[in-house]
């Protein structure tokens, strides 16, 4: 049964917490600093071949033909696929499958895969590619959203029911929003957009495929949602998933961006059943950047009207959102443009009306706050705006209208702890606001921002009833116990936090801890690291498996010295009597007693959520069991002389619920902090003019180095949340949100500008520093 | 194919690879040292740093056949170097990376580390400003560089746990 | 991972036998200095050499030494990390230091040479990329086409010289010492170049840059490099700017020399508007009215195109600025001129 029972936000024992909330080490920290850690293109395996794909010169084409008689010719290529061996669509939204591995009847961006070749090497793959002859006919390229809103023909996807390139729209009201605009004190309306970014994980894609005498297939790949590619996989293979084996090994970054399938999975798969070897596609950074996925590109319209006093009355959205060539996400990301832009303050009328178009561009999806992070500047621009318009503290402006805690959001999202008005406390603290908030020299400014972001959602990408994360525990009589999760460390660390919940659970250390994960012949399913998921929901699968443990070895213990069992305490790798007799022993020996007294020792421990969200039509999406809460303050100087804004400092407070390892969460505060600001000034995933990625590599691709980085520091506020895993929430996307906004509204507190189109390249700095001249 | 001679972490290795190999690809797919990563193909993130006679260098740029000449040590030379000089545990950089939380998705670390040791060998104590320098062809997407900083600090600090 | 093409690799140990090397091949061979340039434009199939001739064994090509006369000679296998350390270097050519300290990052200045960062190919948008991305538009006429996407209908490439030491060295008065297979000869840099963005060389990629020579500095002699680049470090400069002051006992500039870089295919030396400067005297106001006229001056003769990465008419917005900003860090012992 899934646990939907409570465990409680406080240590398990009567000893405090021994192990959470401590700066203890990484599971794989030493691991991965001596090169000891096995990521997916560290697998070599006999015999194993090189496989290479052939992509689309043409932004928008229709496939004619593929002729590779003359690649499978040449001397040391071993497979070749073309699209028609792999019809079946897939997409990670079982509702939206437009992806094929390969073309099989149109490529749709620059980039789009259409044929692979498997050889001895990537020399000879490469060398047969070119021998691969494909005829396209060339169609019209839609590249401008503007211009797919309104453009049925072509169609980027035929044979849809709707025939046009429309991905999604979604048109929800909540309250009445037109009512407001009669005797608002204030109507604030402007048009804001974001540009297009992408995760840039340092690991490139790649991915590995064994077939197996047996008739089983293994496949390892750089993914952060196993479960998902190996339903994915199954289906596109029209193979039993019982054959299939998928694992994730070392993951060097998501950040989102490898949380769809992808085609690289399917092609070594298939190929590796065609030739019966083992293959190998490692992506080089180009591929990475045509892969993409990340995030929309939005042109957003905002009408807020407020009181005197700067209390919301009612928000209105409009918001056109480039999907690229693909759904990918899409639905989802669709509703999360509205839908989670509801607190942290009161919006008492809300009204979002979102469509998502197809584009010939690579594909965009879930970047790190997934959907709600272009939102969520325009928005605290334009509060700010308001705020400054009325004449009222922009801190205090967000107080005022701070929707509290154990409440609900206008769209029927259940808030429990909140810890907002913390997080805004903290970072005016820490920026010495009061003192310099609109008081700084001319050039230099403070901004704030603030957000919220989900823990996870009760929506599982298919329905279904059955756990969204499950943990089996195995102890052994050496003391050691394992831990089974399929739940995907990507880097965020989520194997020491189940290994923390593990130890703490039953007085152990957490070097005591083996987790194995992300392995689906080994672990019980997680439905994978997206949606800032795996700390609430592995957390409490692992509290609860390890919970049901605990309770045995007491019982056994305490039986053996005839004691009671609250008489007995776990902690530290130590069994003590608290008794009168005041004696102990190892937890090696504890675990010997248990298993003498239940046979081997095991448990399994799940979590899925309470039923949770609005009663309409997408009102699950975005419903989560708990939100983080964020605020930040930054601190920028501009140059005026040259339009370069640079942060010089940014202030993060960030409510995780429990920390249940400060270090851990201070890097995700501080990581997500510095991508949020590389966003505004630096980075920019662009297209040319012929469709085609302006410069797909890390050098033109700029993301910041050590010395273009802000000076970050991030403050924990704990609102302890009845529950999350001892009263854990998510720290992994929710920091980046507000660091964006609060850099614009710093920009404004500089040099008086409302920049409200990112990204803020000195150019437009320059420009706006010029029309304010004017209108002076 | 050439037979390359390549002194690596202290080891005379001789191997065979084709002539046009990068170090980088002699070092993960020839000699199994799979600790140097390859992630921008081209000399732009630095992660396939390793030090050739002492000097942070890029490996995915260097061709095998001309370091020949060169004491090569890569990610996996720490540890054991470490130990040989009687030291406890992993290599004092390598620990502090560790105990800062410098290390999210790992990926970056071993060259960053490698940049990091050969500063510390130059400068015990480098300023900030000096480390973010010398550290600045490295790039990491995970941490946002402060608690890499903050491990070099440490390093520099000279103490373990 | 993005693949080098097939070749084979010599290694000489003089200069002589590398000249023999280049030579003794009916195909295309190059020569390799630190591998910076040369490694990722193979991998972009920019360059398909069947022989490439590694220089790394050739003593005579390293070393930083005074010359009898004062002049400095530098190897051009000297590695720009080399060049930005070198103590004296730094004191009797500021901007020459200043250049070679903001190339790239640290890693890729431990291995480039300042040799090689003279002979850097020149750089564009629509050409420094993968053979793939290349095709999906038919080319350009630097490599394997013959259209211009810089300038639609474009006669001539106007690919970027991108080396920023190229134009200290120019300000410098540098001579370059070239072997070929009919010895040797030196040439001023200055006469090195010519306005072709395919090849910005008038030196064949057969003859090898043996070492930069650079005439002894007068007795007060400044200078500054100002760089533009989006990121502190890795970027190539979207522009840049070296200056020469030569001030008289009297603290009055006698002799000038400005020079910029990532505009065309060739470095651009601005003559007229170093000559403003002479005759005026830095901490005075005839400094001060020189530097606004210069840095208006260099902005009518600099004109950035849509050749490298970046808004070209940004990149022409701060012609002024850097001038402006370098000539008063040269005049005041600073720079380099760099946003971090």
């Amino acid at each position: 049964m899934a646990a939907r029972d409570q465990h409680g936000s406080e240590a398990p024992g009567d000893q405090g917490f021994r192990v959470v909330g401590k700066e203890n080490r990484k599971v794989d920290g030493l691991a991965k600093a001596t090169g000891e850690a096995i990521y997916t293109d560290d697998i070599m395996l006999p015999g194993m071949l090189h496989a290479k794909m052939l992509r689309s010169p043409h932004a928008h084409a229709r496939v004619l033909s593929v002729d590779t008689s003359k690649a499978e010719a040449l001397e040391g290529v071993v497979g070749v696929l073309v699209g028609a061996e792999l019809p079946i669509r897939y997409g990670v939204i079982p509702w939206t499958p437009d992806e094929n591995a390969l073309a099989t009847d149109k490529v749709r961006f620059i980039g789009d895969e259409v044929a692979a070749v498997a050889a001895v090497d990537e020399d000879t793959a490469l060398e047969a590619l070119d021998l691969i002859e494909v005829e396209y006919e060339i169609l019209e390229a839609i590249l401008d959203p503007q211009k797919a809103l309104v453009t049925p023909e072509p169609a980027i996807h035929e044979g849809r029911k709707r025939r046009d390139n429309i991905s999604k729209h979604v048109d929800l009201e909540f309250g009445d929003v037109d009512a407001q605009l009669e005797g608002a004190d204030i109507v604030l309306e402007e048009d804001y957009s974001f540009h297009s970014t992408t995760h840039a994980p340092m690991e490139p894609h790649c991915a590995v495929a064994q077939p197996n005498s047996n008739g089983r297939l293994t496949l390892w790949s750089s993914t952060q949602i196993t479960h998902y590619v190996h339903r994915a996989l199954s289906r596109v293979l029209e193979l039993d998933p019982a054959r299939i084996r998928v694992i994730q090994p070392c993951l060097g970054g998501g950040f989102g961006g490898k949380s769809d399938p992808f085609s690289l999975e399917f092609v070594v798969a298939k190929l590796a059943l065609k030739t019966g070897r083992p293959v190998k596609m490692l992506w080089t950074r180009e591929e990475v950047f045509y892969a993409h996925r990340g995030r929309h590109p939005m042109q957003m319209h905002y009408r807020t009207t407020a009181k005197k006093d700067g209390t919301i009355t009612s928000v209105d959205a409009k918001l056109l959102i480039d999907g690229g060539s693909y759904s990918s996400f899409g639905l989802v990301t669709t509703y999360y443009s509205g839908q989670l832009l509801t607190g942290p303050y009161n919006f008492p009328n809300y009204r979002f009306d979102s469509t998502r178009v197809f584009t010939n561009k690579p594909p965009n999806g879930p970047k790190r706050g997934h959907g709600s992070v272009q939102p969520r500047f325009a928005f605290e621009v334009q509060l700010d705006e308001i705020a400054n318009r009325l004449g009222i503290d922009p801190i205090e402006i967000r107080r005022r209208n701070f929707i509290g805690a154990d409440t609900e959001t206008v769209n029927g999202q259940r808030i429990s702890s909140n810890g907002f008005m913390q997080c805004l406390d903290e970072v005016e603290d820490a920026s010495d606001w009061k003192a310099r908030h609109g008081k700084l020299p001319h050039g230099r400014g403070l901004g704030v921002a603030g957000s919220m972001y989900i823990s996870g959602t009760n929506y599982p990408v298919y329905p279904n009833k059955m756990p969204q994360a499950g943990v089996q525990l195995k102890i052994d009589r050496s003391g050691l116990v394992t831990v089974f999760t399929g739940g995907n460390d990507i880097g965020q660390g989520s194997n020491s936090m189940v290994a923390y919940l593990v130890a703490e659970e039953l007085g152990l250390l957490p070097t005591s801890i083996h987790v194995v994960s992300a392995d689906t012949d080994l672990c019980p399913v997680d439905l994978g690291a997206y949606s800032s998921r795996v700390t609430f929901m592995v957390g409490n699968a692992a509290i609860d498996g390890a919970r049901k443990l605990r309770k045995q070895i007491i019982e056994a213990v305490a039986k053996h010295w005839e004691v009671e069992a609250r008489d007995v305490r776990l902690m530290d790798g130590t069994v003590i009597d608290l008794s009168e007799a005041a004696r102990s022993m190892t937890h090696v020996e504890a675990f010997h007693l248990a298993e003498e007294l239940f046979d081997t020792l095991g448990s399994t421990g799940a979590y899925n959520t309470p039923e949770l969200g609005g009663d309409y039509r997408g009102g699950t999406i975005g419903a989560s069991p708990a939100y983080s809460f964020t605020a930040h303050a930054a601190e920028v100087e501009v140059d005026t002389e040259t339009g370069r804004i640079t942060v010089l400092k940014v202030w993060a407070a960030h409510d995780c619920g429990r920390a249940l390892n400060p270090i851990i969460v201070r890097g995700q505060i501080e990581g997500s902090t510095y991508m949020g600001a590389a966003e505004v000034v630096l980075e920019n995933h662009d297209l040319n003019r012929f469709g085609l990625h302006s410069g797909p590599s890390l050098l033109d691709y700029r993301i910041p180095t050590s010395l273009d980085a802000p000076d970050l520091e991030a403050r924990i506020v704990e609102s302890i949340d009845p529950e999350g895993p001892y009263g854990a929430k998510e720290a992994g996307e929710g920091p980046l949100h507000s660091t964006i906004p609060a850099i614009a509204n710093a920009v404004f507190d500089a040099v008086g500008i409302r920049l409200r189109h990112l990204p803020f390249t000195p150019a437009k700095v320059l420009k706006a520093l010029r029309e304010l001249e004017e209108q002076n | 194919m050439r037979v390359f001679r390549l002194q690596v972490n202290g080891d005379t290795v001789e191997v065979a690879a084709p002539e046009h190999w990068t170090l980088l690809e002699v070092l993960r797919y020839k000699i199994g040292l799979t600790g140097s990563k390859q992630g921008c193909d081209k000399g732009d993130c630095g992660a396939c740093t390793v030090l050739l006679d002492g000097v942070p260098t890029l490996a995915c740029l260097s061709l095998a056949a001309t370091v020949e000449t060169s004491a090569i040590t890569t990610i996996e030379g720490l540890l054991p170097a470490h130990r040989a000089n009687g030291g406890e545990g992993a290599d004092p950089v390598q620990d502090a990376f560790d105990r800062c939380g410098a290390l999210q998705c790992g990926f970056c670390q071993p060259g960053m580390i490698l940049s990091a040791k050969a500063l510390l060998a130059k400068n015990p104590n480098p300023t900030s400003q000096e480390i973010k320098q010398s550290l600045s062809g490295n790039l990491c997407r995970c941490t946002g560089y402060t608690q890499i900083y903050e491990a070099v600090v440490l390093a520099a600090k000279g103490e373990q746990v | 991972m993005l693949r080098l093409p097939k070749f084979e690799v010599k290694n000489p140990s003089t200069v002589e036998e590398a000249i023999a090397m280049m030579h003794a091949i009916d195909g295309e061979a190059r020569f390799l200095a630190g591998g910076t340039d040369l490694n990722p434009n193979m991998k972009h199939r920019l360059f398909t050499p069947e022989r490439v001739v590694a220089l790394g064994g050739i003593e005579e090509m390293f070393g930083i030494t005074q010359q009898e006369d004062g002049s400095m000679r530098i190897g051009a296998m000297a590695t720009l990390a080399n060049v930005a350390s070198h103590a004296e270097l730094g004191l009797a050519y500021p901007a020459l230091s200043q250049a070679a300290l903001l190339v790239s990052g640290p890693q890729l200045r431990n291995m480039g040479t300042l040799g090689g960062n003279v002979m850097l190919d020149t750089r564009c948008q629509w050409y420094n990329q993968t053979y793939f991305w290349r095709s999906a538009l038919g080319f350009c006429m630097k490599k394997d086409g013959t259209k211009c996407h810089v300038i639609e209908g474009g006669s001539k490439c106007v690919a970027a010289a991108s080396n920023d030491t190229a134009p200290a060295l120019m300000t410098l008065g540098a001579e370059l010492e070239f072997a070929n297979a009919t010895g040797r000869t030196r040439m001023p840099i200055a006469d090195l170049w010519q306005a072709d963005g395919i090849w910005n060389k008038k030196v064949a990629h057969t003859e090898l840059l043996v070492a930069i020579h650079l005439p002894k500095p007068s007795a007060d002699q400044r200078g500054a490099y100002g760089k533009l680049r989006d990121r502190g470090s890795i970027d190539f400069p979207l522009f840049g700017i070296a200056i020469r002051l030569d001030l008289d006992a009297q603290g009055t500039i006698f002799d000038a020399a400005l020079c910029a870089v990532a505009l065309q295919a060739r470095p651009w030396p601005l003559k007229k508007a170093a000559a403003l400067l002479c005759g005026t005297k830095p901490g005075e106001e005839s400094f001060t009215e020189a530097v606004e006229q210069v840095a208006a001056l260099a902005a009518k003769q600099c004109r950035p195109m849509p050749n490298i990465p970046g808004d070209h008419e940004y990149r022409h917005a701060m012609v002024s600025v850097y001038t402006k900003r370098a000539l008063l860090a040269a005049a005041n012992g600073d720079g380099p001129v760099h946003h971090v």
